[in-house]
């Protein structure tokens, strides 16, 4: 796989940069100096690329970790119970712990509390537990989301088609550690401070 | 044997069973005899009105699981493909009311469920994954004669029709001793099912709401799953995913000798991949020697959590059974254990196993199991297992391991087994059961059968 990837990069790479420069040949000017500029770092970053992983039905994937990028318009009135509610919960989310598969999750409010941009991390398949939540949070799922226009209720069986709907797949996302899920690195965390007290033990 | 094989059910319930048990079929429900005997017959549908017919004669013939807990000594069941559906002329409408999984098939589904590499569909014996089996019929027997009785009677039924083609027959049964292939007695744990009629056996947890297996019944979340159409279609039908393995014997037991130094380390090992013993003895009940006798008491031997085994000192995490019920087990993502169980036929086909087994022959020998995985959202649930339970170890916190019996192994892979004062890992494991192929069916009520036998066109 290595040697195969050496004898084809420099001629993608080459191809890739052509078609840059191509697109950038009406670009202000500050962007056609950067170009020539930076050239050589882009050659490195381009020749780095990896190519698109699906996280599924929709959504990236980068090694175990997903992405989902959802904007959503928001319901007569949802705007301003959601900011009431995200306010309340002075604009922290750690309760969401406890699903053990989330990095991160953002709430931006756009367009005058007219419309919700949500964006989350988790891992892996992106409807593998949404069953889970039926069951186990279907609560927390409806009191936030029912501020969204036309939430089926997260009993419908609706729901999956709902978001799949409102999402859009990210055209480009870095990922420092693909490999780390939430339970490796919270497993990790545990054994370097197992480590460190051993190592302090010793010494 | 007959015995065991009557208490295995559990007691009848005081109360009277909710399901509408004469309409639903006999494998849904009823347990593998001790010993037993049977056939997956595999049939194409060249005509329409050749295989309606053929439903017409053979629905008569088609148990129902009223009683299912007392012993009987043979059944039939009927099941249809996506394909099958297709070929026997049910309409657009309903065919588009089936979930799209079922509808494209197990082998397109492999990204889904994992199915790479060795499991890859284009290694897979080449009946499967092609959509050439319309009609699955399986029969059970606790008798070598009975079970050949039913099967000549259906093959009496649809061999005098020239619109249906035999695909395939693929007997099975395990003896002595109902071992499956690796030397293990198996189908101990199955899921309480509510409503049912019986009343779950020690150790079974509470009963799981009857939706998340019987289309028509409310399930775990309080609704009843999305349903065929129309509702005669749907009512009492559940799903099958139906699983072809073939056990790489000689790779197992060149596993045990090269990690065990006395019969005893190989043994242990033995059940340590499973969480059990060969006899069926757990671990959590039996953790350093076995005991046959626990083993073979169903009332006794799934009669435990996981409550004084927080570390997996006993059970591995990584073990067979502590995945696929991991019961009390804190796993690291929110999960409701109830809502990811399949009722599961097992059924051993091939030679039995053999402990002196050791080359790589030895693997190829015809010897391995078909599964048939039972519930209203088959589908949904096989690729959550595959993806979450078997072929990961993320759930559970030990990483990327995978399933020691089932799960497909990449180069280097381990299996750690937790131990005072520390763990031990074990290098060199294998993929032991290799898919060879497998198909969704859609297991119908009695009632549908009849339905999908008149329609007409």
């Amino acid at each position: 796989m290595a040697i195969l990837e050496q004898t084809r990069t420099p001629d993608r790479v080459a191809e890739k940069i052509k078609k840059v420069q191509e697109l950038y040949a009406d670009a202000p000017e500050v962007g056609r100096v950067a170009l020539k500029n930076g050239l050589e770092a882009l050659k490195h970053e381009l020749a780095a690329a990896t190519g698109r992983e699906s996280a599924g039905r929709i959504g990236a994937r980068q090694g175990k970790v997903s992405e989902l990028t959802a904007i959503v318009p928001l319901a007569t009135g949802g705007g301003k119970r959601i900011r009431g509610l995200l306010d309340a919960l002075e604009g922290n989310f750690r309760g969401a712990d406890l699903v053990g598969t989330l990095h991160d999750m953002r709430f931006v409010l756009l367009d005058n509390d007219t419309k919700l941009l949500f964006c989350t991390t988790y891992d892996g398949e992106w409807d593998a537990y949404i069953d889970d939540f039926v069951t186990k949070i279907p609560n927390s799922m409806d009191i936030l989301f029912c501020n969204c226009e036309g939430w089926p209720g997260i009993h419908s069986p609706k729901v999956k088609d709902y978001i799949v709907n409102t999402q859009h797949t990210a055209d480009a996302w870095y990922v420092a550690s693909p490999n780390l899920t939430v339970a490796e690195t919270r497993r990790l965390e545990k054994v370097g401070a197992a480590v460190d007290e051993l190592l302090d033990k010793i010494g | 044997m007959s015995i065991v094989s009557e208490s295995v059910a559990g007691s009848p319930s005081t109360q009277k069973p909710m399901l509408e048990l004469h309409e639903i079929q006999s494998t849904v429900l009823r347990l593998r005899p001790a010993p037993y005997f049977g056939s997956h017959v595999a049939l194409r549908v060249d005509d329409a009105r050749a295989g309606r017919e053929l439903l017409r004669r053979l629905t008569p013939h088609v148990d129902s699981a009223a009683d299912w807990w007392k012993p009987a000594s043979a059944w039939l069941s009927v099941a249809i493909s996506y394909a099958g559906l297709e070929a026997l002329g049910v309409p657009q409408d309903s065919l588009q009311s089936f979930p799209e999984a079922f509808r494209v098939g197990m082998a397109a589904r492999s990204r889904e469920l994992r199915d790479e590499g060795v499991n890859d569909p284009k290694n897979w014996e080449p009946l499967f994954g092609k959509g050439q089996i319309h009609i699955g019929l399986n029969a059970f027997s606790d008798s070598k004669e009975k079970w050949q009785r039913i099967v000549e009677m259906a093959r009496g039924q649809y061999q005098s029709l020239s619109g249906i083609g035999v695909v395939n027959v693929q007997d099975f049964g395990a003896q002595p001793d109902d071992l499956n292939s690796l030397g293990y007695k198996d189908g101990i744990d199955q899921p309480p099912i509510e409503g049912s009629g019986v009343d779950p056996l020690p150790g079974q947890g509470r009963p799981i709401k009857a939706g998340e297996f019987i289309l028509g019944y409310p399930g775990e979340a309080g609704v009843p799953l999305p349903m065929p159409q129309p509702d005669i279609l749907g009512r009492n039908g559940t799903y099958v995913g139906y699983r072809k393995y073939q056990s790489r014997v000689g790779a197992f037991n060149r596993f045990l000798r090269a990690n065990g130094s006395t019969e005893e380390e190989r043994e242990l090992l033995a059940a340590k991949l499973v969480g059990r013993w060969r006899s069926g003895a757990p671990l959590t009940l039996a953790p350093d020697v076995d005991n046959p006798a626990l083993g073979a008491d169903p009332k006794r031997n799934n009669d435990f959590n996981y409550a004084n085994d927080t570390h997996g000192r006993q059970v591995p995490f990584g073990a067979h059974i502590r995945r696929m019920n991991p019961r009390d087990t804190q796993l690291t993502r929110l999960t409701d254990v109830n809502i990811h169980r399949v009722i599961r036929r097992g059924t051993t086909y091939g030679k039995p196993y053999d402990p002196n087994a050791f080359s790589q022959e030895d693997d190829e020998v015809p010897r391995g199991a078909i599964f048939l995985f039972i519930s209203a959202k088959a589908m949904a649930t096989m690729e959550f297992l595959q993806q979450e339970w078997i072929d990961e170890g993320n759930f559970i916190g030990i990483g990327s391991e995978r399933d020691p019996i089932i799960g497909r192994q990449e180069e280097g892979a381990v299996f750690t087994i937790p131990k005072e004062p520390v763990r031990r890992r074990v290098h060199g494991i294998e993929t032991f059961n290799v898919l060879r192929g497998g198909e969704y069916f859609f297991m119908p009520s009695i009632s549908a059968l009849k339905w999908v036998a008149s329609l007409s066109g």
